[in-house]
């Protein structure tokens, strides 16, 4: 049991500004390897903000982050080949949209990881046809409903073997209809033990898929523990307000 | 948060670390002694070539002299005005044509308008100075470079104002027809005052096109900017210093125009997001 | 002057105008090209003064009268000590202009892309390099294939400007002041120019609408 003694995401009293706007204070969070965390908060909160500064696309004004025991290099190289490591799903997809799908989720494996082009396109089909838009891989994504535009942007995330995966709001962009979709990818990969940062509004797949449940407002973490906990007990006043003002809807 | 508007300009790097940091500083450093030593390289040259004498500047501190030149400009802005008003005109009726119903119609100004954008002004300047003569036309020296400059404009300003009209919605049309309006009025009151509006900051960019075109003047001897400019050469043998002030003024006077035609764009946009 | 007259006493002359024209087109674009993507690069470039210098250059070149930097580098710049011959002038100015509109559509090509692409390509690892090779460059030169058609149509009306020094062979627009001062072409000389320019100008927009409908990015 020793490799889990390391956890896969470490923050250490994280600090953030926008300008005047200070929207990380004081964030201390450990996910361990294996686990799914979902972190929900009213808008502004600061959660995807929090998502976003995983793998240093924000960078942070002070404190410590460590993906797997080593602390976030600054810039250049050595950067890339820690987010080459950790997979990141978007709210608006953010495909490329001059490639085809197939070639969406072969590029990086091609450039970054130097697979032959063989070997990533059959990795590519695999996985293109694990999220259920197989058939869809020679289309650009504009040709895509938004449901299997996120499916592929999981796809194309996996295509690196990440040790761990970012999720920013990926279904608040759809329809209803295509929610459950990508969220049955999601609860796939969590199953399989996929080291999982959620940021969503979907409670019930919070109830169903988390580990454990971290609860977000102005910046800080009020709440953090089981979905059984959080759901049913929450603490803080203000997890009891935000969890009535969306059970209204 | 994060604004909106961020474009890829601004997302293209990543807020640098300490090594990239030193990196930038360098290359700028390096960049302005390089820019620095160009304008150098430059001023030598002026200096070795005798060019920052007195006698090729002294005479931009006389009035007579900016007063000669304003009299060019004049000229100019004549020209460029008035060119403006006709390939304004011509380009409103050829775009009129091109999308009426008639087919012929259609096809004969789709012909002229592709005529007028696909044949260099100074060739149309060579018809009405040296081919018109020969038919027996005879015309002020205003109206041969007045002519070749707006029927070289018109043909664009026609596709401008299409554009225009295609980008106002078609509910607009039905709309105002099912309030009993007649279609020619419908396009005049209801369709084109919008259509205009959209396309002004491209008609301010084809108004720098005609500003420019106005400085084959020369060719046939009209008293613009460019000609007095040579008339003012002669007088103090100052070609260099001459012709460098006024490419300097006709950059700003586009300059200014370009950045008008931007403000009006941000302007309408900044309108249309408040609907 | 009827057309058969006119064509057999200076049909080769058009021939070889025509081909001057197509040649100083095809040059100047390919100059004002490499000229443009640097000057883009300058002013997309993290080094401010480089960013200031690239858009000092567009603004010069995109408001400068072709007439004005004609006579700058014929008449004026010997005045510096530097003597250039007409034909370098006439394609430094119909490249230098045009190279300053190719930067401002690389720019605005670049602009269409959303920003959000480059994140989502940062965070699958790609470098800074990799990134601008493999979806930055390849989507601005996709969405300004329009533009770039109609670039080098203007191209080809701005190399007209060579019918103001003494070129040879002359181009299609000097073609018609020579026969028309030497002789009476009349309108037949100005037409076969004209026309000859419209069919080129045609041609390029059709194959650049072609290349566009090919390569289009849907969004």
């Amino acid at each position: 049991m020793s490799m889990s003694q390391t956890p896969m995401i470490e923050m250490r009293n994280v600090e953030k500004h926008f300008g005047d706007h200070h929207v990380l204070k004081g964030i201390s969070l450990t996910v361990k390897k294996g686990e799914v965390v979902v972190i929900i908060g009213p808008s502004g909160s600061g959660k995807s903000t929090l998502c976003r500064t995983i793998n240093r696309l924000e960078p942070i004004d002070s404190g410590e982050i460590c993906f797997d025991g080593k602390p976030l290099p600054e810039e250049g190289r050595a950067l890339a080949a820690l987010r080459s490591q950790i997979g990141m799903v978007f709210q608006s997809f953010n495909l490329f949209a001059h490639k085809t799908i197939l070639e969406n989720v072969m590029l990086a494996p091609m450039d970054v990881l130097h697979k032959p082009q063989k070997e990533a396109r059959e990795a590519a089909m695999e996985l293109l046809k694990r999220v259920g838009v197989d058939s869809q891989a020679g289309k650009v994504p504009a040709q895509l409903s938004g449901g299997q535009q996120q499916r592929v942007a999981i796809a194309r995330s996996l295509a690196m073997n990440p040790k761990a995966m970012l999720f920013d709001e990926p279904t608040s962009a759809l329809d209803p209809e295509m929610i459950g979709e990508v969220l049955d990818v999601m609860t796939e990969l969590a199953k399989e033990g996929m080291t999982m940062v959620i940021v969503t509004h979907e409670m019930n797949f919070a109830r169903r898929v988390a580990d454990r449940v971290v609860f977000m407002d102005e910046g800080r973490i009020l709440e953090d523990g089981t979905p059984e906990e959080f759901f049913a007990h929450p603490k803080t006043e203000r997890a009891r307000d935000f969890l009535n003002s969306i059970k209204d809807h | 948060m994060r604004g909106a508007g961020l474009t890829v300009r601004d997302v293209l790097y990543e807020a640098p670390g300490a090594g990239t940091r030193k990196k930038i500083a360098v290359a700028t450093a390096a960049s302005l002694l390089l820019l620095a030593l160009l304008l150098g390289l430059v001023i030598r040259q002026f200096a070795i070539a005798g060019q920052l004498d007195r006698k090729y500047w002294f005479f931009f501190a006389r009035g007579t002299t900016w007063s000669f030149l304003g009299k060019g400009l004049l000229g100019t802005v004549e020209v460029a005005v008035v060119s403006g008003i006709l390939a304004f005109a011509a380009g409103f009726f050829l775009m009129v044509g091109r999308i009426s119903q008639s087919r012929i119609s259609r096809a004969l100004c789709t012909g002229i308008i592709e005529f007028t954008r696909g044949v260099p002004t100074l060739l149309f300047v060579y018809f009405f100075f040296l081919v018109a003569p020969q038919l027996g036309i005879r015309l002020h020296a205003f109206w041969k470079i007045t002519l070749p400059v707006s029927i070289s404009a018109c043909g664009v300003v026609a596709e401008v104002l299409r554009s225009g009209v295609n980008a106002v919605p078609k509910g607009q049309r039905e709309a105002a027809l099912s309030l009993g309006m007649r279609e020619g009025s419908v396009f005049l009151k209801i369709i084109f005052p919008q259509a205009f509006r959209v396309v002004i900051p491209a008609l301010l960019s084809e108004l720098v096109i005609v500003l420019k075109d106005t400085t084959f003047a020369y060719v046939i001897n009209f008293p613009d900017l460019m000609q007095n400019a040579s008339v003012l050469i002669s007088n103090y043998d100052a070609m260099l210093s001459v012709y460098l002030l006024i490419a300097v003024i006709y950059c700003i006077i586009n300059y200014l125009l370009n950045k008008a035609a931007e403000a009006v764009a941000v302007r309408g946009k900044e309108k249309g997001g408040a609907k | 002057m009827r057309i058969e007259e006119l064509l057999s006493q200076f049909g080769s002359q058009y021939v070889r105008a025509l081909l001057t024209t197509w040649e100083l087109t095809a040059l100047s674009a390919a100059i004002a090209f490499l000229l443009g993507t640097a000057v883009t690069v300058m002013r997309i470039s993290p080094i401010r003064p480089l960013r200031r210098f690239g858009d000092f250059y567009v603004q010069i070149f995109r408001n400068i009268p072709g007439a004005s930097l004609l006579i700058l580098l014929v008449y004026a710049l010997p005045y510096l000590d530097v003597v250039l011959s007409y034909r370098t002038c006439v394609l430094m100015a119909a490249s230098l202009i045009p190279s300053a509109f190719c930067s401002e559509y690389l720019m605005a090509g670049i602009n269409t892309i959303d920003p959000g692409q480059i994140e989502a390509a940062r965070s699958l690892g790609m470098t800074f390099g990799q990134i601008i090779r493999r979806v930055v460059i390849p989507q601005a030169l996709r969405s300004s294939i329009l533009p770039m058609t109609n670039l080098l149509v203007a191209t080809m009306l701005t190399t007209a400007l060579a019918s103001q020094v003494p070129l040879n062979p002359r181009e299609l627009t000097g073609i018609v002041a020579h026969i028309n001062t030497h002789a009476v072409g009349g309108v037949t000389a100005f037409l076969i120019s004209a026309f000859l320019y419209c069919m080129t100008a045609v041609a390029i927009g059709q194959a650049g609408s072609w290349i566009d409908r090919k390569v289009r990015i849907l969004r």
